[in-house]
């Protein structure tokens, strides 16, 4: 299948105007700027089949943004190229826009004074989606969402969750084909978190929509995403699949157990990483753990042992622990 | 058509929105009738020590007025709102959200925004006008008015084109909240007819800030002093403003980056 994505040695710099702190280097600033050149997304190249659910993962900073921005037209890349179902997005064709949606969770577009169904006849506008269609397509969403009773009521009265839905209704009315969303469960408490995330699994699994997401919570990505893509300092680390990223970089493995006589010194195992009341929790070394899970059964009088990856959010950690030294 | 219909949606948003706010009506007749007052009393003060002020009378003062008004209004409710919107969504990198609709950019940026309340100042720009040309016994014929819907509309297009590019250098520099505080200095200007100023600032106010056009223009083909000549340079002026508009606002978006995440 030929992919709806395609990146090749995508790369955006920017001038960034620097000085030193204090009133004489900003009076200098006026007359002589320095620049200094940041290098925000620095050739990545990748590709994206339609209806794939992608992570797109990096700590602040990484150019996760930027790349969302170049993939959607805000941006014109310094230099490589994007296609985005066969459109370059930065000329930004009409019927490319119409097919795409961009999604930010610390920014809104809805009218704060206003129920949201004003502004959702707002997107039809924008759009030009036929009446009957936008009307189907508004009551699934709020159905699914459950927002019946918040669509009438100012935004601003709505809390950050509830806004967010409905956000999300209305960035998708138009039922784009690609979705770039940047960090769209930002602020959420855990269930609200949830209910975002299954509805944008309906949505891709209803219209086979391709999406592309940043998140800092792990839950998402696990929910959503069986591709991660990880950049940091704007390079490429890691694409592949969720798995091998833990097999890849993480250098430990968790085992757990419960040890009958918890007074029990556990130090030449391994590092304890909790302990709450007799079941334990250890951190070892990859390579060492069926070595060390060996000798706990053998040494020690203990239950219910479990070997696991280690979790996502340390892995996650390590791989760009690992990329910093090497960088340095 | 599709411009249309667009305009059409935020029109009705903006004017329920502004039903929300409901105080801002008393607020604006309140600020209308001010303004008005100070209006009429210098106009009183001036022509109680003499008849004409460099070859306009009263009444036809009274129609400038008018026009100030009638125009000080448009530009409140449909151009001031989108440009200080515009200002602040390039400075905060707000603007993703436009870009990324499949609309002209230039057309959605210019009718998100609709303050209806300032209709007070349109309608009483409007009776001042009427008043001024009841008492200069004007007899309604076609062409005046033709000439004057005309000149009102190219008048209106200019402020929004001169606006337009002031707007569009916060691509570059960021805050130009001062240079667009400097505009409404100048506007005040247009009370009185460009010809009683002098010819530096006359042509100051006239090419460097449409003012003198967009209101003297209309206050002419009312009074029967717009030549023909003049209403097709203004036309020129118009849409070379207008495209000269249009051309630094898509350089600035392709400058645009952006605050970032």
């Amino acid at each position: 299948m030929p992919s709806v994505i395609s990146l090749q040695k995508l790369a955006k710099h920017y001038q960034v105007p620097e000085r030193e702190a204090g009133l004489k280097a900003a009076a200098k600033g006026l007359f002589k700027r320095q620049y200094k050149n940041v290098k925000a997304v620095d050739e990545i190249s990748f590709e994206i089949q339609p209806g794939e659910v992608v992570g797109f993962l990096g700590p602040n900073g990484a150019g996760k943004t930027t790349t969302l921005k170049m993939l959607s037209g805000l941006l014109h890349p310094t230099s490589g190229s994007a296609s985005v179902l066969d459109f370059e997005p930065a000329r930004r064709s009409h019927d490319f826009l119409r097919q795409i949606t961009l999604v930010m969770g610390n920014r809104n577009q809805l009218s704060w004074d206003l129920p949201a169904l004003d502004s959702f006849d707002l997107q039809r506008a924008i759009y030009s989606i036929p009446a009957d269609e936008f009307k189907r397509t508004r009551d699934a969403f709020i159905e699914i969402l459950e927002v019946g009773d918040l669509v009438q009521k100012p935004i601003r009265n709505l809390s950050l969750g509830e806004r967010m839905k409905m956000e999300i209704v209305g960035a998708l009315l138009h039922r784009p084909k690609i979705l770039f969303l940047d960090e769209p469960t930002l602020g959420l408490d855990v269930t609200m978190q949830k209910r975002i995330r299954t509805f944008i699994a309906e949505y891709n699994k209803r219209y086979g929509a391709t999406v592309l997401l940043t998140s800092h919570y792990m839950a998402d990505v696990e929910a959503l995403c069986k591709r991660i893509i990880v950049i940091h300092h704007g390079k490429l680390l890691f694409d592949g699949n969720l798995s091998q990223l833990a097999e890849k970089f993480s250098a430990f493995k968790t085992i757990g157990f419960t040890l009958e006589n918890p007074a029990t010194d556990l130090s030449q195992f391994g590092e304890v990483v909790s302990t709450d009341g007799s079941r334990i929790v250890m951190r070892v070394p990859k390579e060492k753990t069926s070595a060390v899970t060996s000798r706990l059964l053998n040494d020690l009088s203990v239950e219910d042992l479990t070997v696991e990856a280690a979790p996502i959010e340390d892995v996650i950690e390590s791989v760009f622990a690992v990329k910093k030294e090497a960088v340095e | 058509m599709k411009g249309i219909s667009l305009a059409y949606n935020y029109l009705r948003i903006g004017i329920l929105n502004e039903f929300q706010y409901r105080a801002n009506l008393y607020i604006q007749i309140l600020q209308t009738f001010i303004a008005l007052a100070t209006g009429l009393i210098g106009l009183n003060l001036v022509f109680s020590q003499t008849t004409a002020l460099g070859g306009w009378s009263k009444p036809e003062l009274l129609a400038v007025m008018g026009v100030f008004t009638l125009i000080g209004g448009i530009i409140r409710a449909a151009i001031q709102p989108n440009m200080e919107r515009l200002m602040e969504e390039i400075r905060e990198g707000t603007l993703d959200y436009a870009l990324t609709k499949p609309a002209d950019a230039q057309l959605l940026i210019s009718v998100r925004e609709f303050r209806l309340w300032q209709i007070v100042d349109i309608i009483t720009g409007f009776v001042v006008l009427a008043v001024a040309l009841s008492q200069l016994n004007w007899l309604i014929d076609l062409w005046s008015v033709l000439g004057f819907l005309s000149a009102l509309v190219m008048g209106s297009m200019m402020i929004y084109s001169f606006w337009l590019i002031i707007t569009s250098t916060a691509f570059w520099f960021i805050r130009v909240q001062e240079i667009a505080n400097l505009f409404e200095g100048l506007y005040a200007a247009g009370r009185w007819p460009i010809d009683i100023y002098p010819n530096w600032l006359r042509y100051g106010l006239t090419f460097l800030v449409p003012v003198a056009f967009a209101i003297s223009i209309p206050s002419q083909a009312l009074t029967g002093r717009l030549t023909l000549e003049t209403w097709f340079g203004a036309l020129v002026f118009t849409v070379f403003l207008f495209l000269f508009a249009r051309g630094i606002f898509k350089l600035g978006l392709k400058g645009y980056s952006g605050a970032s995440a």
